[in-house]
């Protein structure tokens, strides 16, 4: 109880406030709360928590008579935590990506998720129908049945996909879709800027909540815009772990699909980032940040350069663990040696 | 007459080349607006020097009170539109076209077909220039003076085709009009006092006709499976917007959301022009309307009416293939292995290709498939038949950190025609963690230049 009282309830004040404007009750938000003093209790902190705080979530009713958020664990600890309990599933959730070279990564994302959705939903479920314009499933490459069949199980009778040529037409197809029953799950795929973003957003996650299912808008390529979504998280690719044989990791090879994975905005508003891996096989997410996990991988995912330099750095940001021993730098020039005219050129 | 001989004579003469293409896209428009008048309309094109159509108006002129009022009114419709139309009515197709052309607007009533024809000249027969002047040679100069002669003689000197045009002429045979179009089973119209130019007007429109389509439907037990709406504008264009159902639909409101759905896409290409002022609305095709049991909530047992609501709806907003459905195929080329149909609800992939679960292979495969694959410039690998160790796809530099393969696939042996070459798939991953899949097509080898690569698809 260190923290300071005043500010606290300050917050409480405005996340009230807020919760009314987005129509949410304050029910909900007193579980990251309670969330947040756990560690304290028990300091071990782990699955136990959310064991104890996930069963009170879903017996919550609202008073307009609609019960709470319907949670879909991920599967993946840390994450599951910091969403406070999982993925909203009667709700839209934004999964953004830098760049269109980056959408491998995105939909691979999307797809466990909405595999993770058909496994926990019961018997008979309808299709996943996804939507884009021609222009971003023409520039990120079409969704290819049998590749998510093999990753993610999702059979080609469960999917079905739907191009249109305008922004506004894929817009109003997921508008529409939304409502069916048919569908399990609606994804919508948009390329560059999405105009008038937050009344677009809100008119989707609107009627995924009045319908009940997730919608997942995959954005990539376009700028951070406002949202009504109550989820956004920014996916990257990570690289993979090696492929386990029985003779341990198999050297230069690639495993299962890994994604970084950020919180940009969530219920809970707790940041986060973490770097999860599919395993396609038992449909769950690993969390890399256990050290079981861990222990497994080597510590260099990208090999060190044979010899000579490479022809151009790699673009971006790194987003590997930083290897935990140096680099041998005996290939690179030391300080003093550099050539003169990487030098300051101020002298002259 | 040549150009220089007329031109002697008038001097300001207007000189316009013979457009046959455009003469023939006029009367087919012009067809299309006489639509308003009988579903059975043909063309007149067997010989060149006449053009004109046919109406076969068997039962429709009730609706435009009697025939002289038809022919009052489409002479009047066609002044408008800056035609000048000759129009004949008979009871034969012959008679008719006599009438249209030798005398001009004639009404000539059931067996009075010979004494009409009886003082025409030849040209009313519709025989060719060859056989008339052969005929008027020896002296029959009219249509009256073959009918009194003895057939046999006539049929050996002049062909039996003179013979047939006049029985034909005489109602003696029988001759059919083929219409342009399919004549649709069902129709109803409206005719507007006042054109009508606003989409809203039009969706009223459509609720009002299919209001009255519903209980001829009902009569049949019948649900329209396609429905065509045809707008009839002031000026003479005819526009026809058409839906598909996917399943057979009698409600006006439905219909009425369809055809919503349609005006909402038309709407850059739509020209009310001047208005329209007659919308008919047609059911090309129908089907057998099975009536669902409900129970006592009104809740049906499939969902299956609200998603065939939808896929309609999208389909005619977006076009017949908006929304696909994926389909593996017993092949092991990666573009080939899944195909695309446009999703039907009652369409179910036959055995042969469902049970190919077993065929698909286990391989891993990309989750998104460039089509076609993207040329990638590969500047160096490590040993020749080797995967790349950097490349440059989309302007864009990438090092390849690890890479797996390769697969070779090789073209389908019973498909190919040509030697292709066959493709050795390399799954690599870039210094971020980016994974992709390419190919290089056809191997290295001395005095041939070096194969090109390509970037098939994306990886998880």
């Amino acid at each position: 109880m260190a923290r300071n009282a005043a500010a606290r309830e300050t917050v409480f004040a405005l996340r009230h406030k807020i919760a009314k404007i987005e129509g949410r009750l304050a029910e909900r938000l007193e579980t990251p709360a309670a969330d947040d003093a756990c560690p304290a209790e028990n300091p071990t902190g782990d699955a136990t928590t959310n064991a104890t705080i996930q069963p009170t979530l879903q017996t919550l009713i609202r008073r307009d008579g609609r019960p709470a958020d319907i949670l879909l664990p991920t599967g993946a600890t840390g994450l599951d935590r910091a969403l406070g309990g999982g993925l909203p599933l009667a709700a839209l959730t934004e999964i953004h990506g830098a760049e269109t070279r980056n959408c491998g990564a995105i939909a691979g994302f999307t797809l466990s998720l909405a595999s993770r959705l058909l496994k926990a939903a019961s018997d008979k479920v309808g299709p996943v129908l996804w939507i884009g314009t021609h222009e971003a499933l023409h520039e990120a490459g079409f969704p290819y049945a049998a590749g998510i069949e093999t990753f993610f199980g999702i059979a080609p009778q469960s999917l079905l996909f739907c191009a249109t040529s305008k922004l506004n037409n894929a817009l109003w197809v997921a508008e529409e879709a939304i409502r069916l029953a048919g569908f399990s799950a609606v994804i919508l795929e948009i390329r560059g800027a999405l105009p008038s973003a937050l009344l677009a957003t809100r008119r989707l996650h609107m009627r995924a909540r009045e319908a009940g299912r997730p919608v997942f808008l995959l954005r990539h390529a376009g700028p951070v815009e406002p949202t009504a979504a109550p989820l956004r998280m920014s996916v990257a690719p990570a690289p993979s772990a090696l492929r386990h044989t029985l003779a341990g990791p198999l050297k230069s090879s690639i495993g299962r699909p890994a994604f970084t994975v950020a919180i940009d905005k969530s219920p809970a508003a707790r940041p986060g980032r973490f770097i999860l891996e599919w395993n396609a096989d038992e449909c769950a997410f690993t969390d890399r940040e256990t050290p079981e996990i861990r222990a497994k991988i080597p510590l260099s995912v990208v090999p060190l350069p044979g010899d000579g330099t490479h022809p151009a750095p790699a673009s971006g940001t790194v987003l590997a663990f930083p290897p935990d021993q140096p680099f041998t730098s005996g290939r690179q020039p030391a300080r003093g040696q550099r050539p003169a005219h990487r030098g300051s050129r101020r002298t002259g | 007459m040549g150009v220089a001989d007329a031109r002697a004579m008038h001097p300001f003469i207007d000189i316009v080349e013979a457009d046959g293409k455009a003469d023939r896209r006029l009367l087919e428009s012009l067809a299309d607006w006489c639509d308003r008048y009988t579903p059975l309309v043909a063309l007149d094109d067997d010989n060149d020097d006449s053009i004109g159509l046919f109406l076969d108006i068997t039962g429709c002129t009730h609706l435009f009170s009697g025939e002289k009022r038809l022919i009052d009114d489409m002479t009047t419709r066609f002044l408008h539109q800056g035609f000048d139309a000759r129009i004949g009515i008979a009871s034969t197709v012959g008679a008719a076209w006599a009438a249209a052309h030798i005398t001009g607007r004639a009404i000539i009533d059931p067996g009075e077909e010979a004494a009409f024809l009886a003082p025409l000249p030849l040209a009313a027969l519709r025989i060719g220039a060859a056989i008339r002047n052969r005929l008027e040679s020896v002296g029959l100069r009219t249509t009256g003076a073959i009918m009194a002669t003895p057939r046999a003689p006539l049929a050996r000197r002049f062909g039996a085709a003179l013979l047939w045009r006049l029985d034909q002429t005489l109602g003696h045979l029988d001759e059919a009009v083929s219409p342009r179009l399919p004549v649709a089973p069902l129709s109803v119209d409206r005719h507007l006092a006042e054109p009508v130019t606003q989409l809203d007007d039009i969706e009223r429109l459509v609720a009002a006709l299919s209001i009255t389509l519903k209980a001829d439907l009902e009569r049949r037990g019948e649900g329209a499976r396609a429905l065509a709406l045809t707008l009839f504008r002031v000026d003479g264009a005819v526009s026809r917007i058409c839906v598909g159902t996917s399943h057979p639909l009698r409600e006006p409101l439905m219909i009425q959301k369809l055809f919503h759905e349609r005006l909402a896409a038309l709407t850059q290409d739509f020209d009310a022009g001047y208005g329209f002022d007659l919308a008919r609305l047609s059911v090309p095709s129908s089907e057998p309307f099975e009536v669902e049991q409900t129970d006592l909530a009104e809740k049906s047992e499939q969902n299956e009416p609200d998603l065939c609501l939808f896929i309609d709806r999208l389909r005619a907003r977006l076009g017949h293939d908006a929304i696909l459905k994926p389909i593996a195929v017993k092949s092991h080329v990666p573009e080939r292995a899944i195909t695309h149909f446009p999703f039907d609800i009652g369409y179910e992939p036959n055995k042969a290709q469902a049970d190919n679960a077993e065929y698909r292979s286990q391989r891993e495969r990309p989750i998104r498939l460039l089509r076609p694959p993207e040329p990638v410039h590969v500047p160096a690998t490590e040993i020749p038949d080797g995967p790349p160790l950097n490349f440059r796809w989309r302007r864009t530099f990438y090092r390849v950190a690890r890479s797996e393969g390769p697969e070779r696939i090789a073209p389908e042996w019973w498909r190919s025609i040509k030697d292709e070459p066959t493709r050795d798939y390399y799954r690599v991953e870039d210094a971020d963690g980016r994974r992709y899949w390419l190919y290089r097509q056809g191997l290295y080898e001395t005095g041939k230049p070096a194969p090109r690569w390509f970037m098939q698809g994306i990886f998880a």
